[in-house]
This record gives structure tokens, C-alpha cells and sequence, in this order.
């Protein structure tokens, strides 16, 4: 998740859209007692139904994302509720399991949970956009999903291909969404703001007519 | 990686899930007919495992060779955030920046941090091109933060990569370093042009800072002047750790 701050799309003015939890326990302090601490984290983190978790994109069992994070010290959700992760993190606090927590998502947002559970924010990471050859990078609505994965795990040609295949009817956005939410390992991926952002896509003739959005479908067609 | 061409059906499944557009078709001809295969580019793959856990293939034609040597290994280390880096037993890109500050205060308010991740969104990078940045980072008088996995390739006097990394390509790469508080706004805008003129690739730039007393963010409030002048716009959202790990036991 240490790039979930360079997520495109979001807006002040659609607060509360989507809001990414992730805890991590220092690599000097993993031991049994963080271990234990972690697991008690992941459960409570499962039990306010995220979006999408750790684990979720391999069909992991909430007992096997537990085991997960405790033993690789690091749990990852995206939740698409602002108040139902103030409940959460004003939870966690009363449970003061001594290892961190970050949030990523507006920064309006996270503040009116911050007061909603009595914190302050400790540290801030901050996006100034992207630099260099931005000639090679796929167009903005593109980037809205690609972006959701920090590992850049989600292809942006998977993404078009699952446009088009909306476009076409073959399938429906929920279903394009659920797929390109599993190159992401850290569960990430807000699935519900992808399914819009993919109607949208699919209703555009830019991306359903002679973009390179079916490289695979047209090559298809090319060799068959 | 590689295509196992006697269990390739050439459904082409697999071509668009890569993130780097590895994967594509080789045309060949017979003397009677126009053929084709499906295949693995060995230069553009980065190793990040994504057509394989996908299990896009039915025949499970896509394999990955038994050891994958050194330094193309490398490739692996920073694509598959499920490999663990070596250096820094940390997944992903291996490294834990202001995730765990409120243990580790390596951040601090005479301070500024700076993470120039190469190769992100989606692109990919050469190491060479990731040298660019570290070396410019010395010339910045940037003190590298010691754990991250890019350090120990490094000679951190220069800036300068093992000679024998630097045509591997990877996903992307961190450069994490820190600045006194007073020179970061001036860093940053050297990098940002700097960036912009000579990179082959993209790269995101990311500042971290720690938040005032009561919680504000003075910085951010400084980058959105300075980036007016300068040619970026601060994004709305952001990465914030909430200090919790500072509470227990009634740290402060």
C-alpha cells in the first residue's frame, strides 16, 4: 500500500468514496505478542466488512487472512463508508494494540475521523503527481483504476479488454470489477468505484472503437 | 517466465493481463501457411508473477524457470510484492517509509521525506533510470533512508548503482530519502524538473511530513503555493498514520 496517496479520481466532492486501512508492524518489533496483536486487528478490521481485503483476491477464508497478517505483519481493506471506519478506528484505539495504522483517502476524510475517534493525524505522505515520459502513460480514466493497485499489478490493457468485453455485453461491470480486482495482492482494490468507473468507460465510443482497448480480441480476430 | 509452447492452446487468455505488455504474439511462417505463437518477451517481463497467479491459462502453460539468476532475480524482488526482499525482509517494493513512523520517528518536524517511486503508474523502469534519481539525490544532499532494499545495490557516497543492475527492468523502484525541513521545498522543485527533462520512464514523487501538534498539515498547505509556481498540484488524497502505535502504554 505505500502508494495507495497516488490513487486518481478521488474528489472533496464525493467524500467518504473510499478510504484504504492499512497496519503494519515495525520489522524490528515482530515477535509473538505483535503477532497476537495483529490477528486481533485483522479480525476486527473483517468483522466492519471492508470492500476488499488482503487474502480476498486468492479466495482466502477470514481465518486465513488472520493467520496472513499476523505472520507477514501487515494487513491491507479498502472500505467505501467514512463513518463505518470512524467506528472501526475508534475501536482499534480503545483495543490500543500498539502497532500502526495508516489511512489513505482524502485528507478531509480522514481528519473527521481522526476527530470522530479522538486522534490526531501523526504523519502525512503526500502525492505531487507524476513526473517524467507522460507519454507513456495510459489515459486518465485508465489511470483511475490502474492506479488503485500501488504495486501497478492491474494491467492497463486487462482494463480495456474488461471495458470492451462490457461494452459488448459479454459481461457486466460488477463482473469486469470483481476481475481487476485480483492482480492486486494487497486487496485493495475498491471494487464498487471500479464498477463505475468501468460503465463509464463502457459507454464511451473512445474506448469501444479503434482504441488499442481489445489488444487480445483483435488479435483474435487478426490470426482466426 | 516463459510459454511452454506444447501446452499453448494460443487461446490468448493471457495477453492483456500483463502489466508491461510482455506477453504477445510471434508470428512465424511455414511454406504453405501463415502461423502463430504466443510468447513471453524475455526483456520487457519484469518477473511480477501476475499471468501465472492469475491462472488466466487452462493448460498452465505459463512457467516460471526453476531459479532465475542473478540479477534478473532482481526483477522478481521489485515486481512481486509477494517476494520478500532480502535486505529488508519486507514484501512489495521493501520498504516501510512513514507507515510505521509512529515507532520508528525517522520522520520528524526538522525534517522532510521524499519517496521517487521509478517505473509507477504501471510503466516499469530500468535500474539505470532509477540512477538517475539516486544520484541526483546526492547532488540534492539527500540522506538516504538505510532501510530499503534500492540501498543495497547502491554506493550511497554517489548515488551509483552495481554496474550489473542497472539493464534490469522492474515495475518500479523506491529512491526514499530525507531532507532538512528549511531546503525540501527547493529539493523539490530540482527534482520535479529534474525528473521531467531526463527520465526515460515516469516516476510519482511523494513528500512525507510530520503533522503539527493538533493534527494539521502545514506542509501540504506549503506545497500547494509552491506548486503553483512550480508545475504540480498536490492530490486531495493522501497517506495518513493515525499514531497509534505511539499510545501504548501511555507513550506520547
Amino acid at each position: 500500500m505505500t502508494h495507495t496517496l497516488n490513487r486518481r479520481g478521488l474528489d472533496n466532492g464525493r467524500p467518504g468514496e473510499e478510504i484504504c486501512v492499512l497496519s503494519m508492524i515495525h520489522y524490528q518489533d515482530r515477535n509473538e505478542e505483535t503477532a497476537e496483536a495483529m490477528r486481533e486487528l485483522a479480525r476486527t478490521i473483517i468483522a466492519y466488512g471492508p470492500n476488499n481485503i488482503m487474502g480476498s483476491s486468492v479466495g482466502a477464508t477470514p481465518e486465513q487472512i488472520i493467520e496472513s497478517a499476523a505472520a507477514s505483519g501487515v494487513i491491507t481493506a479498502v472500505f467505501t463508508d467514512k463513518d463505518t471506519v470512524g467506528r472501526l478506528v475508534r475501536e482499534i484505539k480503545t483495543k490500543d494494540p500498539g502497532i500502526s495504522v495508516v489511512l489513505s483517502g482524502l485528507f478531509s476524510d480522514i481528519h473527521d475521523i481522526c476527530e470522530y475517534a479522538g486522534l490526531t493525524e501523526h504523519t502525512s505522505n503526500y502525492a505531487v503527481g507524476i513526473s517524467g515520459n507522460a507519454a507513456l502513460l495510459p489515459d486518465h480514466i485508465t489511470l483511475e483504476i490502474a492506479t488503485q493497485c500501488g504495486h501497478g499489478l492491474v494491467s492497463r490493457h486487462y482494463i480495456q479488454h474488461v471495458a470492451c468485453r462490457i461494452a459488448e455485453g459479454k459481461m457486466t461491470a460488477r463482473e469486469g470489477a470483481e476481475l481487476l480486482s485480483k492482480p492486486c495482492v494487497c486487496g485493495i482494490v475498491n471494487k464498487k468505484r471500479t464498477e463505475e468507473i468501468l460503465l463509464k468507460m463502457a459507454e464511451l465510443t473512445s474506448f469501444t472503437e479503434g482504441h488499442e482497448i481489445n489488444y487480445a480480441v483483435r488479435q483474435k480476430r487478426k490470426f482466426s | 517466465m516463459y510459454i511452454d509452447q506444447d501446452l499453448c492452446e494460443r487461446c490468448m487468455d493471457c495477453i492483456p493481463v500483463c502489466p508491461v505488455g510482455a506477453i504477445g504474439i510471434e508470428e512465424t511462417k511455414c511454406a504453405r501457411h501463415f502461423s502463430f505463437r504466443v510468447v513471453i518477451d524475455y526483456e520487457t517481463c519484469v518477473e511480477c508473477g501476475v499471468c501465472r497467479r492469475l491462472k488466466k491459462c487452462p493448460q498452465k502453460a505459463i512457467k516460471q524457470v526453476e531459479d532465475i539468476p542473478y540479477p534478473r532475480i532482481l526483477r522478481a524482488a521489485f515486481s512481486d510484492p509477494t517476494f520478500r526482499h532480502a535486505s529488508t525482509a519486507v514484501l512489495g517494493r521493501g520498504t516501510e517509509e512513514m507507515k510505521t513512523n509512529d515507532v520508528k520517528n525517522e520522520f520528524t518536524r526538522d525534517n522532510v521525506g521524499f519517496s521517487v517511486e521509478v517505473g509507477r503508474p504501471g510503466v516499469g523502469a530500468y535500474f539505470r533510470d532509477l540512477q538517475k534519481v539516486t544520484m541526483k539525490v546526492v547532488a540534492l544532499g539527500g540522506d538516504f533512508a538505510s532501510y530499503n532494499p534500492v540501498v543495497a545495490l547502491m554506493d550511497k557516497s554517489t548515488g551509483a548503482l552495481q554496474e550489473e543492475v542497472l539493464d534490469e527492468k522492474v515495475l518500479s523502484a523506491i529512491a526514499e530519502f530525507v531532507v532538512p525541513r528549511d531546503k525540501a521545498l527547493k529539493v523539490l522543485a530540482d527534482l520535479v524538473a529534474f525528473i521531467n527533462a531526463e527520465l526515460e520512464s515516469v516516476a510519482t514523487i511523494s513528500v512525507i511530513a510530520r503533522n503539527e501538534v493538533d493534527g494539521g498539515h502545514a506542509f501540504l498547505r506549503k506545497l500547494k503555493v509552491h506548486g503553483k509556481v512550480h508545475g504540480y498540484v498536490p492530490y486531495p488524497n493522501g497517506k495518513v498514520n493515525l499514531g497509534i502505535a505511539a499510545l501504548k502504554g501511555g507513550k506520547p
